[in-house]
């Protein structure tokens, strides 16, 4: 379907008289050319176009206003049309896609994108599925699957302001990656929404066995009561979650290196430290103070009771089990709603920390190949990535933004603030996923950071609708607009087949 | 109400008939005990014995216990552990349940591809008792997935539920790699949960969970259990109160020695001053041995000698582990575990995934293989000829796979 013809313009802005019965979009996605070699091109803005000149159309407006006449305009199609300026994002020739830089043929009529035109976007061995492409508002049957293995270790982007649809996309994405052995996943879940307590989540996936939730209040059957043994916390995991002052972090070293993973007993229950460790009576009083609050602990006398998720009878294991799921390849999703966002940070702090402590063995011992790709999917990325708090010193989600890839461990960041992140971070990450985005300051932090040149997508990016995303990455030739589906109308492809036989319960007296 | 919770007793585990003595003795102990302290009823929470069908000896001595305590009116509910559960039902707890001796309490009705368990009520107190069996490999997880929880939840009066699993979130770190499962299968609300299978001894309560108990072992079952446990015990419950009690037979003294830069020749010197500067006297000895020797092979250090000198002092039994003990010429050691359990699960993990005929995935595959070693394990009957002894392996191994 002829679309428009391309009527002027420059490499990077191409201008196109829209055919009057048409009607083109932003970020419609339209080819030009055809045979063995087509331009790909996407509008990026509309403007009028008119062969009258402006002040004679004032004049019209005016004689229709001002004196209520009816003046309408002879063969108005022919004088009066949009026009619509497109950048040219890829040349396909034959089944191989470069970069464009040649401008298509003058004059050359542009058409709707159509799927045989796509064919090249075949999926990678290792597919993560992100949506469908997008052709202005249209959903295009081609589905958009990236390198998952890659993409994951490089890290991932996920910004939009609220509403936009971001938890409808990592729960689109992890689906297609439940089954997937080649990835491990760990989901700080602030709102309890992934696993799909109170409706269709990850728990209805056809392979269930390979998600782990773990949850502080009420598990369903099956899942794990969330506790954490006191005994594993160390001093390091509150970095990043809470900001102690220097004599605190002094305090907090000294306990531990006098006893060791007893320290956060020590500090409750007052313990003697060694001599030569002097500090103010009101700095270990307010360590107390705080660890008490944030751990959930009391003390009576020499007694300590734990109300919450940090115990000292149980959970010894659970950090362990979670690294051995993600090694496994599975989804460890981690309830955090019931907790303050320090809580979580602390919390995902213990459990990266172990993740990335294992893959950085792995690789010195030269096993680090054999293990699947591992992403920490984080919410409000700023919380730890962002510069004011990096500005006390780094913590493991930094360490991991900057070297974690050496080790196949990457973020999956979602933020609706990414200019709070520094630059150098956002531009480790090779993978975003912008969702609609109305401040121009974030906007601008995306663009000014992303894989490819977006310089006139600022209006594009705008004017995103809730679904409706713009993927840009090292491992796509182009900027490439997607539509994501609705999580539950997706996965109701998928539902799982009715077991077929039912259980034998062997060894149990039936009557 | 009072009650009486072992599990892991083992009968038969030990080979060293010394050490096999006093396990024996253990669980005569805890019997005598129940008589002594006038219990209402028994809880053995999996695992009387150390197979499905244990040899004649063992058999012997659990028969005349449970029958002293018969004979007293005091009921045993069990339940079978992983050791003593058979694919093919055929396990002595059914003689003995038989016979009276004891009552299985995992019972119910399979409904619509559920199951919903009955309770057994003890006629003398009222608590309502029941449970769920133990497998090699967590395989009884598809039996609690399965498990209406209803029922349970709402029955009224005091409820003991009898599990043979571990419980992820109170596994002990040293026990990470082993299989569990969540609490979250088991059913809510009762007011006793009597574990075995993980030879701890722990008692927590989580929300919904009050009284979660392991009583451990009635005696340790390998060297390293034997070193962390020092004994073997049970708990008993006294209206509302439980308490941990030790079944101390017989001391443990542990030798550790760090070979780490020593000859084999001054390695036994060492161990034979300590040995000389301690009273060992019907005491357990063990020794460890770890660390890399700076010269010579680790069989020249004379253990002999030092296990000679113990038995001259009078010690019970003594046990050596060097497991952990190289030497700079032979370092390879490919598995190293601190019991046969241990190195079966070792040279499992090593080996897992070769079976592809059976299209099983990973964990299924690690179930077989337990599975299939257990029965293996089966011992010739006092009797019994070798085409009947093989017949009924065969049966045996028929059934794991059918399965």
């Amino acid at each position: 379907m002829i679309k428009g013809q391309i009527v002027g313009g420059e490499l990077g802005r191409i201008s196109i008289r829209q055919k009057s019965e048409q009607q083109l979009e932003i970020g419609e996605l339209l080819i030009c050319g055809d045979g063995c070699q087509k331009s790909l091109l996407q509008v990026y803005d509309l403007t009028y176009g008119s062969q009258i000149s402006s002040s004679n159309l004032e004049l019209v407006s005016g004689m229709n206003l001002e004196d209520g006449t009816d003046v309408s305009f002879f063969d108005a199609n022919m004088r009066n049309y949009t026009i619509a300026h497109a950048k040219p994002i890829a040349v396909l020739a034959g089944g191989n896609v470069q970069l464009c830089k040649q401008l298509p043929i003058f004059f050359g009529e542009v058409r709707q994108v159509e799927e045989a035109d796509l064919r090249f976007m075949t999926a990678p061995a290792r597919p993560v599925y992100l949506g469908n492409l997008r052709s202005g508002s249209k959903m295009l049957e081609v589905p958009i699957s990236l390198p998952g293995d890659k993409v994951f270790s490089h890290h991932v982007l996920l910004t939009a302001t609220t509403g936009r649809g971001k938890s409808n996309l990592v729960k689109v994405m992890l689906w297609s990656i439940v089954d997937k052995d080649y990835c491990g996943v760990v989901v700080l879940d602030p709102h309890d929404e992934y696993y799909g307590r109170n409706g269709r989540g990850l728990k209805d996936h056809p392979d269930p066995d390979r998600v782990s939730y773990y949850t502080p209040r009420d598990p369903p059957p099956g899942t794990c009561t969330l506790k954490i043994n006191l005994r594993q916390v160390r001093p390091e995991h509150f970095k990043g979650a809470v900001s102690f002052s220097d004599p605190q972090v002094q305090a907090m070293n000294a306990f531990y290196k006098k006893y060791g993973n007893k320290w956060v007993e020590a500090v409750i229950l007052e313990k003697e430290l060694n001599q030569g460790f002097h500090f103010h009576e009101a700095t270990v009083g307010v360590l107390k103070r705080r660890l008490s609050h944030l751990l959930n602990l009391e003390s009576e006398g020499d007694r300590l009771s734990c109300n919450g998720v940090f115990d000292l009878s149980a959970g010894e294991a659970t950090i362990n089990d979670m690294a051995d799921d993600v090694e496994n390849g599975k989804t460890v999703i981690v309830d955090t709603s019931g907790f303050s966002g320090a809580v979580e940070i602390m919390i995902g702090s213990m459990i990266t920390s172990e993740v990335f402590n294992r893959y950085k063995r792995y690789k010195s011992k030269g096993q680090l190949d054999d293990k699947p790709v591992v992403s920490i999917i984080l919410e409000e990325a700023p919380r730890v990535l962002g510069k004011e708090v990096l500005e006390s010193g780094p913590n493991i989600f930094s360490t991991i933004a900057r070297e974690g890839r050496k080790f196949k461990v990457g973020l999956t960041a979602i933020t609706q603030l990414p200019s709070l992140i520094p630059r150098e971070i956002l531009a480790n990450m090779n993978t975003k996923i912008i969702l609609g985005t109305e401040m121009k300051p974030e906007r601008q932090a995306i663009i000014e950071s992303a894989s490819q040149d977006l310089s006139q997508d600022d209006r594009n990016i705008a004017s995103l609708d809730k679904g409706e995303a713009l993927v840009t990455s090292n491992f796509v030739k182009f900027a490439t607009p997607i539509k994501i589906p609705l999580f539950e109308e997706y996965t109701e492809q998928t539902r799982p087949d009715e077991a077929e036989s039912s259980p034998a319960f062997d060894g149990v007296r039936l009557d | 109400m009072k009650f009486i919770h072992m599990a892991d007793i083992h009968l038969g585990s030990w080979r060293d008939p010394k050490m096999r003595d006093l396990s024996t003795r253990a669980f005569v102990t805890v019997m005598g005990c129940a008589l002594a302290e006038n219990v209402d009823f028994v809880l053995i929470a999996g695992d009387l014995f150390n197979t499905s069908l244990p040899p004649i000896e063992s058999l012997k001595v659990a028969v005349t216990q449970l029958k002293r305590l018969k004979d007293a009116g005091v009921p045993v509910y069990t339940i079978a552990g992983s050791h003593d559960f058979s694919p093919s039902g055929k396990t002595m707890l059914e003689v003995l349940e038989e016979a009276d001796l004891v009552k299985n309490v995992c019972r119910g009705r399979s409904v619509e591809g559920k199951l919903e368990l009955n309770f057994t009520v003890d006629p003398k107190t009222g608590a309502k008792i029941t449970g769920m069996i133990g497998k090699k490999g967590m395989l009884e997880k598809s039996h609690y997935e399965g498990l209406v929880t209803k029922n349970l939840e709402q029955e009224q009066g005091f409820k003991i539920f009898m599990f043979h699993t571990a419980i992820a979130e109170l596994k002990p770190a040293e026990l990470a790699k082993m299989e569990a499962a969540p609490i979250s299968l088991l059913p809510r609300g009762f007011d006793y949960y009597a574990g075995g299978h993980v030879h701890i001894v722990k008692e927590a309560s989580m929300e919904g969970y009050k009284k979660i108990a392991y009583p451990g072992p009635t005696f340790p079952n390998s060297f390293s259990e034997l070193e962390k446990l020092g004994c073997g015990g049970y708990y008993i419950y006294d209206e509302g109160k439980i308490a941990h009690q030790k079944i101390a037979l017989a001391p443990v003294i542990t030798m550790s020695l760090d070979c780490t830069n020593k000859t084999p020749q001054q390695a036994t010197e060492l161990l034979l001053d300590e040995v000389m500067s301690k009273s060992v006297k019907d005491s357990i000895v063990l020794m460890r041995l770890y660390g890399k020797l700076d010269s010579g092979k680790t069989s020249e250090i004379d253990l002999s000698k030092v296990i000679e000198t113990l038995h001259g002092k009078k010690a019970y039994s003594v046990m050596k582990n060097t497991s952990k003990l190289a030497s700079k010429e032979f370092e390879e050691i490919k598995v190293k575990a601190d019991s046969a359990e241990e190195a079966e699960r070792s040279v499992i993990e090593e080996h897992v995934g070769q079976i592809r005929s059976l299209e099983l995935d990973v964990q299924e595959e690690k179930a077989l293989v337990e599975t299939l070693m257990n029965v293996l394990d089966t011992e010739k009957d006092e009797g019994e000829k070798v085409s009947d002894y093989e017949r009924r392996v065969l049966v045996e191994v028929q059934n794991v796979f059918e399965e």
